[in-house]
């Protein structure tokens, strides 16, 4: 019996889209944002108790400035229930612009997208100005980039530089075949660690690639492709059966 | 042709989101289809310009107008100017990106006297000649409106025409006659006659100063008979019927207001003597309360704000907050939006209020006494007792607040050191009536933030005549203060006297002292009020340059006879009653709060509001 009808709350998980109209917004603006919309649209969100009550959404993984993105992934808990496509209906009329729920499904279980989010997969564009890439020198380049056993990187934080080892996180990269591929810019996809266990951000990552490459290379665009979900051994998009039942 | 900013520009400076609009609410509209473009410019960084309420009301106003798109603009921080000048980017408006030379109408608001180098940059970047008298035919007007506007001269070689009162209604009738000047074809110059009998618009080319040998006025006489000789602001008479928009801007980014901000009633009856806001907004005005509710439901409703912010210069003395608490009250906690209140007065029915209003969190609570002793306090007419004070912050220590903060001038008229040491013992027994507590309620901390702030004189107040401290004085003023207050729980912070003393010379200027306003920005004065970018020694080379003695306008006495760089504007309130104030701060004697007792400060000339038997105590 799930424990909804207990509590008489519904849970909803959704996908949805940060598109270029906002992607320079940060994520604590992206959640003011939603709860502002939330409100908006007269949706019965429930809250936390004590002193001081939130809205009871949680986002499965902050998305830098300047990264757009198709698989943002969010939790919700309602007070009253509520058909998913009503939801989403009803949320995306009152979403700016850039703003979109793409998917929403109701959740039977208690998962947790922040606890449970491990992988993170991104399209990056790099352009170059002295190189011209062609399709074997770049699966050359990536080949070389992951044949390496440790990648250090520079990693900025609350307690000054640390010098981390970034090569597990990196579990793939791989080249984007397609409209993308010009003469001096290279398409590819990274998979990257991501969560609250271990996270790696493409921009880390980005200057070891560019080292192995020789060039100081522009990023053209960061776009977060999908986000997986951890459970048991397996990895999951966050909108499956086995994941929300 | 909008003006093109890379994302590789956005990704190298802060907050991107500071240029990229696209807000809930923020007005959409084809340029192609309207007849008017407006650029409402806040001269500072897009966080402080959100949060003018005036900004907010006079955007939606305009863009009511089906013949006109206001878009916003904001000064551009530093590292972003530095690129728009590198890539030769013009300043652009947030809506359209359109490029600020394009517009019909440049429109500033002078919120302070410390933001009009940023004027003058946004100007320049904007691809406008900065003098009037330089503009050609077919540059946009520069107009302005706000509370500096009430002494328009230091800004009259710079600004085409000056918005004196509420903006409301005359900015429709500036751009109705706009609409049919444009159709005909006639040159500036016959724009700003046909709009210079407008009642509350100011056009300062047709005005001349002369000037007597000791550097005082002599007068200000228009050019033509036409023009007023003294210009009288604008009121909105019945504020119930004044537009007030239904839907705001939300931003994205985190803004030093980021509420809705509900306008109770303008002007202020208490008349402190130093406050210049509470006397050229008179006379005071309410909005009823079912109409404020009505409002905030509609706010809410197209914003989803999380809080409402109750705004006026006294919220305390809004004669029906009781009934519009408890309307809001209700409609607000099921929706869980907060309800605040800043400006309080002192006294224990406001905590009351607040008690009920801040279930969620008991932020901090400020008190503003002004001086630190009965005697000063009674100088600047600042009505309240040593034991209110204390009174009240006791009521707020046993309700469980433990952050208070104390504000505080320093530099008043007639005050002496026993005024400062006033200070220093204030906030002591502040900290008594603390400890005074059982200690099972003191188990928090305690924390008195003391701050002063230095007095500078400010024209349409009964302390227009008087002179500002020295900087030196001011100084060793505030020495003295932090000897003081080094005590357990109590910390002090003060104000740059350098800064407030480049206020004083502003407020009080006149049209010669537009010329240092130019040459401080040639010299890459801007942002001034930022502390990291203030540029003091620059401003004092400009004015030795410009053979111009700063302490003129700031630390010189006025005499009853001298005539003032404002005198030609007519706010209301009469020079004679201001006159018979300054009088009775030398003695010591308070004035009652207009709406007990009518003191014939003269705002009842402009016809509306409480000198009309409405809203009396």
């Amino acid at each position: 019996m799930p424990c909804r009808e207990v509590f008489a709350l519904a849970s909803i998980r959704f996908r949805f889209i940060r598109g270029e109209e906002v992607k320079y917004i940060s994520h604590l603006d992206t959640m003011r944002t939603f709860e502002r919309a939330l409100r908006r649209a007269d949706i019965p969100v429930a809250y936390s108790q004590g002193f001081n009550p939130h809205p009871l959404l949680i986002f499965g993984l902050p998305l830098s400035v300047g990264v757009t993105s198709e698989a943002e992934y969010a939790d919700i808990e309602l007070a009253e229930s509520m058909d998913p496509r009503v939801f989403a209906g009803t949320l995306n009329s009152k979403l700016p612009a850039g703003l979109k729920i793409a998917e929403a499904r109701e959740k039977f279980n208690g998962a947790n997208i922040m606890a449970s989010v491990a992988l993170a997969s991104y399209r990056i564009e790099l352009l170059y100005t002295y190189k011209s890439i062609g399709i074997p020198e770049a699966q050359a380049l990536i080949h070389a980039f992951l044949g390496q056993h440790e990648i250090f990187v520079d990693k900025h934080g609350k307690k000054g530089i640390q010098r981390v080892d970034i090569r597990q996180m990196i579990k793939n990269v791989e080249l984007l075949s397609g409209a993308g591929n010009l003469e001096n810019r290279l398409c590819i996809k990274a998979d990257l660690s991501a969560g609250s266990k271990a996270n790696l951000k493409p921009e880390l990552m980005i200057p070891a690639f560019n080292k192995v490459a020789g060039e100081e290379a522009e990023i053209a665009l960061i776009h977060r492709m999908q986000l997986y979900v951890k459970k048991g051994e397996k990895l999951y998009i966050p909108l499956e059966d086995a994941v929300l039942r | 042709m909008t003006v093109e900013i890379s994302d590789k520009i956005l990704m190298n400076v802060e907050r991107p989101a500071r240029y990229t609009g696209n807000e809930w609410n923020s007005v959409r509209k084809d340029p192609n289809n309207v007849k008017i473009r407006f650029a409402f410019c806040f001269p500072d960084v897009y966080e402080v310009g959100m949060s003018h309420l005036g900004m907010r009301i006079l955007y939606h106003l305009l863009n009511e107008r089906e013949d006109t798109y206001c878009e916003r603009v904001f000064a551009p921080w530093t590292d972003m100017e530095q690129k728009m000048r590198e890539n030769n980017i013009q300043l652009f408006a947030l809506e359209t990106r359109d490029p600020l030379s394009k517009f019909d109408f440049v429109g500033f608001t002078l919120q302070y006297e410390m933001s009009y180098t940023n004027i003058i940059n946004m100007l320049d970047l904007g691809g406008i000649s900065i003098f009037s008298g330089q503009r050609r035919e077919h540059e946009p007007f520069v107009c302005a409106g706000g509370p500096c506007a009430y002494n328009p001269e230091p800004l009259a070689d710079i600004i085409d025409f000056f918005i004196l009162g509420e903006g409301e209604e005359i900015i429709n009738e500036v751009l109705d006659e706009y609409t049919s000047w444009k159709a005909g074809g006639a040159s500036r110059e016959d724009f700003l006659n046909r709009i210079a009998n407008i009642e509350g618009i100011y056009v300062p080319q047709f005005y001349n100063i002369s000037y007597n040998l000791d550097g005082t006025v002599a007068a200000i006489k228009p050019k033509k008979a036409e023009y007023p000789g003294k210009i009288r602001k604008r009121i909105i008479k019945d504020l119930d019927k004044a537009y007030f928009p239904q839907k705001i801007i939300v931003p994205y980014i985190d803004i030093v207001h980021d509420r809705i901000m509900l306008e109770l009633f303008r002007g202020c009856s208490r008349g402190c003597r130093f406050c210049q806001a509470g006397f050229i907004y008179r006379p005071v005005r309410e909005r009823s309360s079912d109409r404020l509710v009505a409002l905030s439901r509609e706010l809410e409703k197209n914003s989803g704000y999380e809080e409402i912010s109750l705004a006026s210069l006294s919220t305390g003395d809004y004669s029906e907050l009781e009934q519009l608490t408890r309307g809001l009250l209700k409609e607000l906690e099921e929706k869980k939006v907060n309800l605040s209140f800043p400006s309080l007065r002192v006294d224990s029915f406001t905590l009351e209020l607040m008690e009920k209003a801040q279930k969620v969190r008991k932020s901090g609570l400020t008190f503003a006494p002004e001086a630190g002793t009965q005697r000063l306090r009674n100088v600047i007419n600042k009505n309240i007792t040593e034991e209110d004070i204390i009174n009240s912050v006791a009521t707020a220590f046993y309700g469980g607040w433990n952050n208070i903060k104390l504000y505080f001038m320093i530099g008043l008229p007639t005050e002496t050191y026993e005024d400062l040491e006033g200070i220093a013992r204030l906030s002591n027994e502040v900290v008594k009536a603390y400890m005074e507590m059982p200690g099972e309620r003191r188990k928090k901390g305690l924390n008195v933030s003391v701050s002063t702030s230095s007095f500078v004189p400010k024209p349409f107040t009964p302390f227009q005549w008087e002179a500002q401290d020295s900087i030196d004085v001011l100084r060793e003023k505030q020495r003295f203060l932090q000897g003081k207050l080094k005590k357990k729980y109590i910390s002090y912070s003060w104000h740059d006297p350098e800064l407030s003393f480049l206020e004083a010379v502003f407020a009080r200027g006149d049209r010669r002292v537009g010329k240092v306003l130019a040459k401080a920005w040639e010299k890459g004065c801007k942002f001034d009020s930022w502390g990291e970018h203030f540029k003091f020694d620059k401003w004092m080379e400009v004015f030795r340059e410009c053979g111009i003695d700063p302490s003129f306008y700031a630390n010189r006495k006025r005499d009853c006879e001298e005539v003032f760089p404002w005198d030609h504007i007519d706010v209301g309130v009469t020079k004679g009653f201001l006159i018979k104030e300054s009088q009775k701060a030398k003695d010591g004697e308070l004035t009652l709060e207009c709406r007990v007792k009518c003191s014939g400060c003269g705002a009842y000339a402009l016809q509306g509001g409480v000198c009309f038997g409405e809203h009396k105590v």
